[in-house]
């Protein structure tokens, strides 16, 4: 059963957003990944990952400030719902659940095969 | 970093951004762009920076950022259109009869109108088709016979050649010549090579010229030289399929009506003319070196040939038909005509003139032009175009009265509307939208109507029309037309719905529907006026059919039926084959003659004199039968005086039997025993009583039947009984005596009825669109009588509770409708009397119009009204009253 959806990407974003806490728009998250896991991210695939995120209601957005050097647009700041955070919850206690079912052989074997 | 301020990011791919972009996105994302392509150019430098901002926008061009291509608007009259269309809709759909027969009317009207649109559409697409059609003419020879115009088109074989070296405003002249006489217009064919002949129709003979003036469109062959050779013939591309199918055939030989000693050989073929052509044919045979008798090519006696000419470009065709009217008639007709010893020829010549008529108006305006060919007539273009006006408007009136009428329903959110702050502009484009949106739907319906009915509107009209959805302009013609006629009609429902003040509505003290109900009246007065017309119409156009068709002849049509091709037999088989035929128990005579009193058969013209006069008097032009012994009795034709040709009687070889018209413009008051003289003199030994020979929207002519064999045509008179049996004999007898050759049959009383197959067309087709129209009407009355009752539904329950009997009701509900049949009656008789007598004149022959058409017609349309109206006053006054009165 899928309770809560969240992709690979969706789950790195969401992840970001919570780092930054309080200063995640768009170039910040952007250059956050880009850092932290050493990836390209295109504005494009961030932009509708953000999008989606806020659609399924795991992030809430509010208008910042203008800066001189965004020729007076307005920064659009991320933040976590308390719905999101249980999202991302719900999928680490999942990954967790799962690491710890592989039996420890399982893992010696793969290993060993390579 | 103040330098990078100023630098703009590449301004195409920004308004592309912009454009794209949704709204609630775009500030922050084009700030996070902007942002990046400034630190970008600190990192690496312009060029990149502007590479990187490009493809990021094009990266973000992708679902959820691209704005949704409809409902985000952020104008404010697209929403408010919107909504008119969502009221619209709903007001539609809550009121489902009465959108129904708003929609079904205006439906049934636009679906009539296409197809007689498509009718004149194609009546007036004839001839378009040849690329030099401006510059192509037919001549016309006019002669005013005291005011009477007789209009001609046959000329002289050298006419045409004389025409060319005289004028040089003439590029090229050509003729055709399709006269039965010479062996045109239907024949046996076989290939050379076969032995079984094949009957056509459509045969000519044709020049080169008329070919390189028509430039027909050639499948095989050399347009230039098809039939520049002596005996060679053009075939059109379904013949060539019939003849020689999977071959190419030029070159191949064909044998006409058993010449062995002339075949021609094909040197061309042509696709088949198309339906919109005057001149259709299937076998055009070379006049190229073709004499049909000694010297008859420079000749200037007789006129057989349709002449047509081609003007060099820029000639003003008016200012040459005056000179050649002047110089032809001077140069060579008075001439002749003083060879000939005609002393009043300078007096004749003054009444005649030539015209050129351009061709692509051959078709719809060669009204008493004697071509032989079949032709469409301009007045019922117009008449139809007329007809379909009128459905429209009619269609239009229900539309308007329906909409006034139910404004009652409407009035209290126009109060609404304009008390929260609308304009009345805004409710005029309200309502003009909801109408645009009926008139729409309608065009829908009435399009897949039309395309439903257009199979049998076909065969109505005897047309092969198709709907021209392959035009790229149908689709947004008939839109437009659509948005044309919901703009009309929906322009008076929506200034008086928009007229209404908002406190008297929401007081609901206006008499809601009731004002406007004076115009009602008017507008249902004008609907039933047309209906009546429409009416009155059909029944003159069928009494008039069944007058024609039932009048006294002068011969009887029944029981007769007459085999055609027989010449093949040769002179004397055919007599053979006559006495064995009589041998046939049914048979009840039979007679060898070419000259029937059914149009298609064979006709000539020839002038006659009583004898001795021939350089005195005028001539009379008369046709000159040849028949043989039976003819009169076969006919059923009557004696006035005198006898019939006899078989005893040898001197009757110099024998001429002549009718009543004919005697009576010789002057010959003592006909029998008189001589009159055609190119010899004749003993006249009887007249004959006067039958129609050709149709009777004509006066019968002079004419005269001497002895003699044209044996094309065999006609054998039946006693009653059995035909079928009778034909079976007949054609096995037939097989006897003509194994190769088939045999074909006509009955005479179906090819004279064949004869008004227009005008019996025409009446089909008033009928059924003088239905649409009754139809159309009957709707829009059924709905205003359904919405009068609803109305007075209360006052209605009050007279049932106080004693009111069924029939009170019914006569109070019906009779305001009655009174407005009466008045359209009174006003739709003369109107149609009128229409009528002039549509009469046509015919010599007509059906008196009495007054009991009109009775019919007053009665039949009360009737239809008073049924249509009653329906609901009947539902009305059997309805509980209890239902109408529980609200209060």
């Amino acid at each position: 059963m899928k309770k809560y959806q969240l992709g690979e990407f969706e789950e790195v974003v969401m992840l970001t957003v919570g780092v930054l806490y309080d200063n995640a728009y768009g170039v910040s998250i952007k250059k956050e990944i880009e850092e932290r896991l050493s990836r390209n991210v295109s504005v494009g695939a961030l932009q509708t990952a953000l999008r989606r995120l806020e659609d399924k209601g795991y992030l809430k957005s509010r208008d910042g400030e203008a800066t001189e050097e965004r020729a007076g647009r307005p920064k659009k700041y991320f933040q976590i719902t308390a719905l999101g955070k249980r999202a991302m919850e719900y999928t680490k206690t999942t990954r967790e659940e799962l690491w710890n079912s592989i039996p420890k052989v399982a893992l010696n074997l793969k290993f060993a095969s390579i | 970093m103040d330098k990078s301020k100023n630098t703009k990011p590449p301004q195409a791919f920004l308004r592309f951004f912009r454009w794209y972009c949704h709204p609630k996105l775009r500030n922050s994302i084009e700030g996070d762009l902007t942002e990046l392509y400034h630190e970008r150019i600190l990192e690496s430098g312009k060029k990149k920076a502007d590479l990187r901002f490009a493809i990021d926008v094009l990266l973000l061009f992708r679902r959820g950022i691209i704005k949704p291509t409809e409902g985000y608007h952020s104008l404010n009259t697209y929403a408010m259109f919107k909504s008119y269309f969502k009221i619209g809709w709903r007001n539609l759909i809550k009121q489902k009869m009465f959108s129904a027969i708003k929609i079904g009317g205006f439906s049934l009207g636009i679906a009539a109108c296409i197809l007689i649109g498509l009718f004149i559409w194609d009546e007036l697409s004839y001839d378009k088709y040849y690329p030099d059609a401006n510059r192509i003419y037919r001549v016309l020879g006019v002669y005013n016979d005291n005011g009477q115009l007789q209009k001609g088109v046959h000329f002289q074989p050298p006419f045409a050649k004389a025409m060319l070296e005289d004028y040089a405003e003439i590029e090229k002249v050509g003729r055709y010549n399709n006269v039965e006489l010479f062996g045109a217009a239907n024949a046996e064919i076989r290939r050379a090579d076969q032995d079984e002949n094949l009957y056509e129709e459509s045969i000519t003979y044709f020049d080169q010229d008329l070919l390189d003036i028509f430039k027909l469109p050639f499948v095989y062959g050399n347009p230039s030289l098809a039939l520049s050779k002596a005996n060679s013939l053009v075939m059109t591309r379904s013949k060539a399929e019939k003849y020689f199918p999977h071959e190419n055939p030029l070159g191949k030989m064909l044998i006409i009506n058993d010449d062995k000693e002339h075949p021609y050989s094909v040197g061309g073929v042509i696709e088949d003319f198309p339906a919109t052509s005057h001149l259709r044919f299937d076998f055009l045979l070379t006049l190229t070196g073709k004499e049909f008798w000694q010297g008859e090519q420079t000749s200037w006696c007789c006129s057989n040939y349709p002449t047509y000419v081609m003007l060099k470009p820029g000639v003003d065709y008016k200012e040459l038909e005056r000179k050649m009217t002047k110089g032809v008639l001077e140069k060579y007709i008075i001439p002749m005509m003083l060879k000939e010893g005609r002393t009043d020829a300078y007096e004749m010549v003054k009444k005649a003139h030539l015209e050129l008529q351009p061709v692509n108006e051959i078709h719809l305006y060669s009204d008493g032009v004697q071509d032989g060919l079949a032709h469409g007539d301009i007045k019922f273009v117009w008449l139809f175009a007329s007809v379909a006006g009128f459905i429209l408007i009619i269609a239009c009136i229900n539309f308007i009265n329906l909409s006034t009428a139910k404004s009652a329903n409407r009035a209290r959110e126009v109060g609404l509307r304009k008390v929260v702050g609308s304009l009345r502009s805004n409710l005029v484009n309200q309502f003009l939208a909801e109408s645009l949106l009926y008139s729409v739907l309608s065009f829908v319906i009435g399009l897949m109507l039309a395309s439903l009915l257009l199979p049998y509107f076909n065969i109505l009209a005897s047309k092969s029309l198709v709907l021209p959805l392959g035009y790229w302009w149908f689709v947004p013609g008939i839109f437009g037309a659509s948005l044309i006629v919901g703009f009309f009609a929906g322009i008076y429902p929506s200034f008086y719905l928009s007229s209404f003040r908002p406190i008297q509505v929401l007081k609901g003290n206006l008499s809601l529907g009731s004002k406007s109900s004076s115009l009602r009246s008017a507008l249902v007065v004008f609907q039933f006026t047309i209906s009546i017309i429409l009416i009155v119409g059909t029944f003159i156009i069928y009494r008039q059919m069944g007058y024609i068709i039932n009048r006294k002849l002068g011969f009887e049509k029944d029981h007769v039926i007459y085999l055609e091709g027989t010449h093949m037999l040769g002179d004397k088989k055919i007599k053979t084959f006559k006495e064995e035929l009589l041998k046939l128990s049914m048979v009840k005579s039979v007679s060898i003659g070419d000259y029937l009193p059914v149009q298609g058969t064979k006709r000539n013209g020839n002038q006659f004199f009583v004898e001795g006069k021939s350089k005195v008097e005028k001539p009379t032009s008369g046709q000159f039968w040849r028949v043989d012994h039976d003819y009169i009795k076969t006919m059923g034709m009557k004696m006035a005086s005198g006898r019939d040709f006899d078989v005893k009687m040898a001197s009757d070889s110099d024998a001429v039997v002549i009718n009543q018209e004919m005697a009576r413009k010789l002057g010959l008051k003592e006909a029998v025993g008189a001589r009159i003289e055609n190119y010899r003199g004749w003993n006249v030994i009887g007249v004959v009583e006067d039958f129609n020979f050709e149709s009777l929207k004509q006066n019968i002519g002079p004419m005269a039947m001497v002895l003699g064999i044209s044996p094309t045509i065999i006609s054998i008179k039946l006693s009653a009984a059995n035909t079928q049996h009778a034909i079976a004999s007949i054609t096995g007898l037939w097989k006897e005596f003509a194994p190769n050759q088939p045999v074909r049959f006509s009955f005479l009383d179906q090819s004279y009825a064949r004869m008004y197959d227009d005008v019996q067309r025409m009446g089909k087709i008033f009928t059924s669109f003088a239905l649409f129209a009754i139809i159309v009407a009957c709707l829009g009355l059924f709905a205003l009588s359904a919405f009068m009752v609803e109305q007075r539904a209360r006052e209605i329950g009050i007279r049932i509770v106080l004693g009111a009997s069924l029939k009170n009701i019914v006569r109070l509900l019906t009779q305001n409708f009655l009174k407005l049949v009466i008045i359209s009656f009174l006003l739709a008789a003369p109107t149609a009397w009128y229409v009528m007598s002039i549509w009469l004149q046509d015919f010599v022959y007509r059906a008196d119009v009495t007054w009991d058409i009109f009775a019919l017609a007053g009665v039949l349309s009360m009737m239809i009204a008073l049924g249509t109206v009653s329906y609901q006053a009947i539902r009305a006054a059997l309805a509980s009253p209890v239902t109408s009165l529980r609200s209060e």
